[in-house]
C-alpha cells in the first residue's frame, strides 16, 4: 500500500469515528432507556440539543470548563424531572402514548429553543486549548509525510470512548449496574424478587440524559447549534439503536461507529452519502431482522 | 376414538443447555380428553408450544391429522384445526363479546387472509348465527354488545372457549384452563367442558390442578424433567409411584 | 348518514368558511389534508400502528404528479394514476420492512426510512426534483383542456374527500376492519385465531399510503409546486398530530383535527406570531396527557357531563365508562 493511500483511509477512519461518535452517545441513551424502561424517548434528540445551547450560554459566560462539568449534570437532573414528572405516568400506557408525549416535548423543546435564541444557527466558539490541529505524523510513524486533524474532533471521539467505557464500568462493577443490566433482560422478574426497580427508573433517565448532555456539549461545536439539530440527530441515532439491535449497548456503540464509517467512506460519491446510512439499515434488517446484537423476545410480540 | 389425531414422535427441544424434551412420543386419539401433568419445569408448556408451531422441536415429527407440522405458524396451525386456550385467557378486550367470536367465524369461513372491505357484517347471517350461537353456548348470550374487557375472569375464560369453539376445532389446547380461578369458577369451567366435550372434540389439557385432570380425562400424560415417565387413564396414573416420586421431589426442594 | 352530514359540510364550505375567517383555499387545503387524515385513521386508529413516514407517501406522490404534469400531460389523470401506482409500490416495499417486530419498532423505522425519501429527494434525485428549491415551473393543470383553478380543484378534492370518507366508514364497518381493529386489540389472539395479522397490517399500511397519494397528488393539483417540506418529517408530524387532537379511530376526529390545524397554523397564528407551533405543541401534549381520545372524546364527555346534570338518571351511564 503506498503511503498516501495508508494517510487518506486513517483520515478517513478518524473522520468515521468522530461521526460516529455523537450517533453513538445518543444511541446509548436511547438504547439504556428503552432497555430498561421499555420506553422509547422521542425527545432523547431534543436532550442532546439541549445540552448543546447549554454548553454554548454557558461556555459564553464562565468558560467552556464549567460548561463541560454543568451540562451533564444539568441534563442528568432534566432527566430525572422529565421522569418523575412525565414519562412515569405513561409506564401503564400503550406504547403510542409514550411516543406521542415524547414527541410533543421534543416540539416544545424545539419551539421554545426558536422563540428565545431564533431559528439561525448559533455560533459554538471552541476553547483556545481545543482549536487547532493536531499533527498526527508525529506521533504515529506508519504516516508519511504531513497528516493533521482538528484538535477538537480528536477530542470528541476520545470523550465518546471514556463515555462508553464509564458507562460500561458503572453496568459491570456496581449494585446498581447489575439491577439495571438485569432489568433490561427481564424486568418483570426483578418485580418479582421484590426488587424496586421504579425508583432506579428515574436514575437511569438521568443518566441517559446525561449521556446525550455530553453529546451536545462536545458535538455542538462539531454540528450545527440550532433548533433543528434535535430532530436531525434523533432520526440517524434511531438507525443506530435498530442496527445494533433494541435494547443492546454493545450494539449501539458498534453500529453507531458502523454508521459513522459508513458515511465516512462514502464521502466520495456525494448523493450516496445522503442515503447511505438508511441503505445500510435496510441491508442488516433484510439479514438480521433483530439488529446485530440484537436478543430475541426484545420488541417482539 | 382408536384413530390418533396428533402423533408426536421422538420430539426434543433444548434451550441453550437445558434440556426442555427429551425424545418424547405422545399419541392423541380422536375425540378423547388428554392431559399433560407434571411438576413445574417438566416440560408440558414447551410441549404445547411446539404443538402449536411457536417453537421448533430440534428433532422429532409432529402430526396432526394426517399433516406433518413443520416451520408453521400460528395462523396456519389453527387453519388446520387446532384452537388453542392460553392461561390467561386471551380475547379482544376493547370489542363486543359478538365481534370477539364474530372474528374466528370469519376466519373460518374466508381463511387466514380476505380483502372483504366493502363486506357488511349484518349481511352475512350465517356467520352471524355461528357467533352467537357460540356465545349461547358458553351462556354469554346476554351481553353480546357488551365489551369485553369488562366481564371477570371466569367469564373471560368462557369467552376465549367461545372463540375457539366458533371454529369447531378438531383439537383444542388448553393451557391451565383454571389457572387463577376461585373455587366456583374451576367448577363451572370443568362443567363447561364436560358439556363441550360431548360434541367429539379432542382436547389436550395441561393442568395443575388435579381434581380437573382427573375428573375430565380420558387419558393422562405424565412429565418429568422433559421425559414421559408414566401414561395411562386416570387410575392408572393415580396409583403409580413413579408419578408419586415425580411430585414428592417437587416438594422436598 | 354521517356521510351525508360531512358531505354537506364539506360541499358548503366556500359559503360559511370565509364567514370565519378563512382565506380562499384554505378549504381545499382542509380537505386535502382531510383526505390524508382519513387514510392515516385506517392505520393508526383502527391497528393502532403509529407511523412518523407518511409524510414520504404524500411527498413521493406530490413530486410524481408534478414530475407527470411538468414532463408527460397537464391532464390530472394519468398524473394521478402515476402518483398512487408508484406510491402504492413504495409503501408494499416499505411495509415489509417496517411491520416486521413490534409497534415501538414500526414508529422509529418509518421515521427513518420517512427522512430516507427526504435525503434521496435532495441527493440522488435532486436533477428530477429540483433539490432544495422544490419542483417549480409546473403547468396549471387540466382535465380534458379543461384547466383546474380555485373552485375546480376545491370541488375535486370536495368529491374525493367525500368518496373517501365513505370508503373509510365501509371498511370500518366491513369484517376486514374489524380484522384491523383486533390487530391493536389482541394480535397474538388474532394469530390464533388463524388470522394473517401480518398481511392485514400491511394491507391497512398501503390503504393508507394510498390516501396519502391521493393527498399528495392533489396538493400540486392544487398548487402546482413541489416543496421540500412535503417530504419532511414535519409532515408527518403534523399529520400524527392533526389525527390525535380530533381523535383516533373515529375517521371524524381527524378530519376535525385537520381542520383545526389549519385553521390554527393559518388564522389563528396571526395572533400567536411565530409561536404558534409552541402553543400547538402544548396542546398537543395536553390532550395525549388528560385526553387521549381527542376532541371527539373531549365532545362526548362534556355531552354526558351536561346530560347527567340535566337528569341525574343518566349520570349512572357515564360512570360505567
Amino acid at each position: 500500500m503506498s503511503g498516501s493511500l495508508i494517510n487518506h483511509v486513517f483520515l478517513q477512519i478518524l473522520t468515521g469515528l468522530q461521526l460516529g461518535a455523537i450517533y453513538v452517545l445518543i444511541a446509548l441513551g436511547l438504547t439504556l432507556i428503552f432497555g430498561t424502561l421499555g420506553v422509547v424517548n422521542f425527545a432523547h434528540g431534543a436532550l442532546f440539543m439541549l445540552g448543546a445551547y447549554f454548553a454554548v450560554i454557558i461556555a459564553g459566560k464562565f468558560g467552556f470548563l464549567t460548561a463541560i462539568i454543568a451540562v451533564p449534570f444539568l441534563l442528568f437532573i432534566i432527566g430525572i424531572i422529565m421522569e418523575r414528572g412525565l414519562i412515569r405516568f405513561f409506564y401503564n400506557r400503550p406504547h403510542t402514548d409514550q411516543i406521542l408525549v415524547t414527541f410533543g416535548l421534543a416540539i416544545v423543546v424545539q419551539e421554545t429553543l426558536k422563540w428565545i435564541f431564533g431559528a439561525n444557527n448559533i455560533p459554538f466558539p471552541l476553547p483556545r486549548w481545543g482549536g487547532g490541529i493536531l499533527k498526527l505524523h508525529e506521533w504515529l510513524p506508519f504516516l508519511e509525510g504531513f497528516v493533521a486533524y482538528p484538535k477538537w474532533r480528536m477530542i470528541l471521539i476520545f470523550v465518546s470512548l471514556v463515555t462508553v467505557a464509564a458507562l460500561f464500568a458503572l453496568l459491570q462493577f456496581t449494585r446498581f449496574g447489575l439491577i439495571v443490566r438485569a432489568g433490561m433482560r427481564d424486568s418483570e422478574m426483578l418485580r418479582f424478587l421484590g426488587i424496586n426497580i421504579t425508583r432506579r427508573f428515574a436514575i437511569v433517565f438521568g443518566l441517559g440524559a446525561m449521556i446525550a448532555g455530553i453529546a451536545g456539549a462536545f458535538g455542538g461545536p462539531v454540528t450545527q447549534v440550532d433548533p433543528e439539530v434535535g430532530m436531525a440527530f434523533l432520526v440517524p441515532s434511531f438507525l443506530v439503536v435498530v442496527i445494533g439491535g433494541m435494547g443492546s449497548l454493545p450494539g449501539a456503540v458498534l453500529a453507531g461507529f458502523m454508521l459513522g464509517m459508513a458515511i465516512s467512506f462514502s464521502a466520495q460519491y456525494s448523493a450516496i452519502q445522503q442515503i447511505i446510512i438508511y441503505l445500510v439499515a435496510v441491508i442488516v434488517l433484510l439479514v438480521r431482522p433483530r439488529g446485530l446484537l440484537g436478543q430475541k423476545g426484545v420488541m417482539e410480540e | 376414538m382408536t384413530k390418533p389425531i396428533l402423533d408426536v414422535s421422538r420430539v426434543s427441544k433444548s434451550f441453550g443447555g437445558l434440556r426442555a424434551l427429551q425424545d418424547v412420543n405422545l399419541q392423541v386419539m380422536e375425540g378423547s380428553i388428554h392431559s399433560l401433568i407434571g411438576p413445574n419445569g417438566a416440560g408440558k408448556s414447551t410441549l404445547l408450544n411446539v404443538m402449536t408451531g411457536l417453537l421448533q422441536p430440534d428433532e422429532g415429527t409432529i402430526t396432526f391429522d394426517g399433516r406433518t407440522l413443520q416451520n408453521v405458524t400460528p395462523h396456519e396451525i389453527n387453519q388446520y384445526g387446532i384452537a388453542k386456550v392460553f392461561q390467561t385467557p386471551a380475547i379482544f378486550p376493547e370489542m363486543t363479546l359478538l365481534e370477539n367470536t364474530l372474528i374466528p367465524a370469519f376466519a373460518r369461513r374466508d381463511g387466514s387472509f380476505r380483502a372483504n372491505l366493502f363486506e357488511t357484517p349484518e349481511h352475512a347471517h350465517e356467520v352471524y348465527e355461528q357467533a352467537e350461537e357460540a356465545l349461547a353456548e358458553v351462556g354469554l348470550q346476554d351481553h353480546m354488545k357488551q365489551e369485553a374487557r369488562y366481564l371477570s375472569r371466569g367469564d373471560k375464560r368462557r369467552l376465549e372457549l367461545a372463540i375457539c369453539l366458533v371454529q369447531k376445532p378438531k383439537l383444542l389446547l388448553l393451557d391451565e384452563p383454571t389457572a387463577g380461578m376461585a373455587r366456583h369458577e374451576t367448577e363451572s369451567t370443568i362443567q363447561l367442558l364436560k358439556q363441550i366435550s360431548s360434541k367429539g372434540m379432542t382436547k389436550v389439557i395441561v393442568e395443575h390442578d388435579m381434581s380437573v385432570v382427573f375428573s375430565l380425562s380420558d387419558r393422562i400424560t405424565v412429565l418429568a424433567q422433559g421425559q414421559i415417565i408414566a401414561e395411562g387413564g386416570p387410575d392408572e396414573v393415580r396409583g403409580n409411584p413413579k408419578v408419586i416420586e415425580a411430585y414428592l421431589g417437587e416438594e422436598q426442594e | 348518514m354521517p356521510v351525508i352530514v360531512f358531505a354537506v359540510i364539506a360541499l358548503t364550505m366556500p359559503f360559511w368558511f370565509p364567514l370565519v375567517g378563512g382565506y380562499a383555499g384554505l378549504d381545499t387545503k382542509i380537505l386535502i389534508w382531510a383526505i390524508f387524515a382519513i387514510g392515516f385513521d385506517i392505520l393508526l386508529g383502527f391497528t393502532g400502528y403509529l407511523s412518523f413516514g407518511h409524510a414520504a407517501f404524500f411527498g413521493v406522490s406530490a413530486y410524481v404528479t408534478g414530475l407527470m404534469l411538468l414532463h408527460y400531460s397537464a391532464n390530472i389523470i394519468p398524473a394521478m394514476i402515476a402518483s398512487v401506482i408508484v406510491t402504492t409500490i413504495i409503501a408494499v416495499m416499505v411495509g415489509f420492512l417496517t411491520l416486521r417486530r413490534s409497534g415501538i419498532y414500526f414508529s422509529i423505522l418509518t421515521l427513518a426510512f420517512g427522512e430516507m425519501f427526504y435525503a434521496a429527494a435532495l441527493s440522488i434525485f435532486s436533477d428530477w426534483t429540483g433539490g432544495d428549491n422544490g419542483l417549480t415551473g409546473l403547468p396549471t393543470p387540466e382535465l380534458f383542456s379543461m384547466p383546474f383553478k380555485e373552485n375546480n380543484v376545491f370541488y375535486l378534492v370536495a368529491v374525493l374527500a367525500i368518496i373517501g370518507y365513505y370508503i373509510a366508514r365501509r371498511i370500518g364497518n366491513s369484517p376486514f376492519g374489524m380484522m384491523l381493529r383486533a390487530v391493536k386489540s389482541n394480535q397474538t389472539r388474532l394469530e390464533f385465531t388463524g388470522l394473517d395479522v401480518k398481511k392485514y397490517k400491511l394491507s391497512a399500511f398501503v390503504i393508507s399510503a394510498i390516501y396519502a397519494s391521493v393527498a399528495g397528488s392533489l396538493m400540486v393539483i392544487y398548487e402546482p409546486y413541489v416543496a421540500t417540506e412535503f417530504v419532511h418529517w414535519s409532515t408527518s408530524g403534523k399529520l400524527v398530530i392533526m389525527s390525535v387532537l380530533g381523535g383516533v379511530g373515529t375517521l371524524f376526529g381527524p378530519m376535525i383535527g385537520a381542520a383545526f390545524m389549519l385553521y390554527f397554523e393559518n388564522v389563528i397564528s396571526a395572533f400567536l406570531q411565530e409561536q404558534w407551533l409552541l402553543v400547538l405543541g402544548l396542546v398537543f401534549m395536553f390532550i395525549v396527557i388528560f385526553l387521549p381520545g381527542g376532541f371527539v372524546e373531549g365532545a362526548q364527555r362534556l355531552k354526558r357531563a351536561i346530560a347527567g346534570k340535566a337528569g341525574d338518571g343518566n349520570a349512572s351511564k357515564g360512570a360505567s365508562e
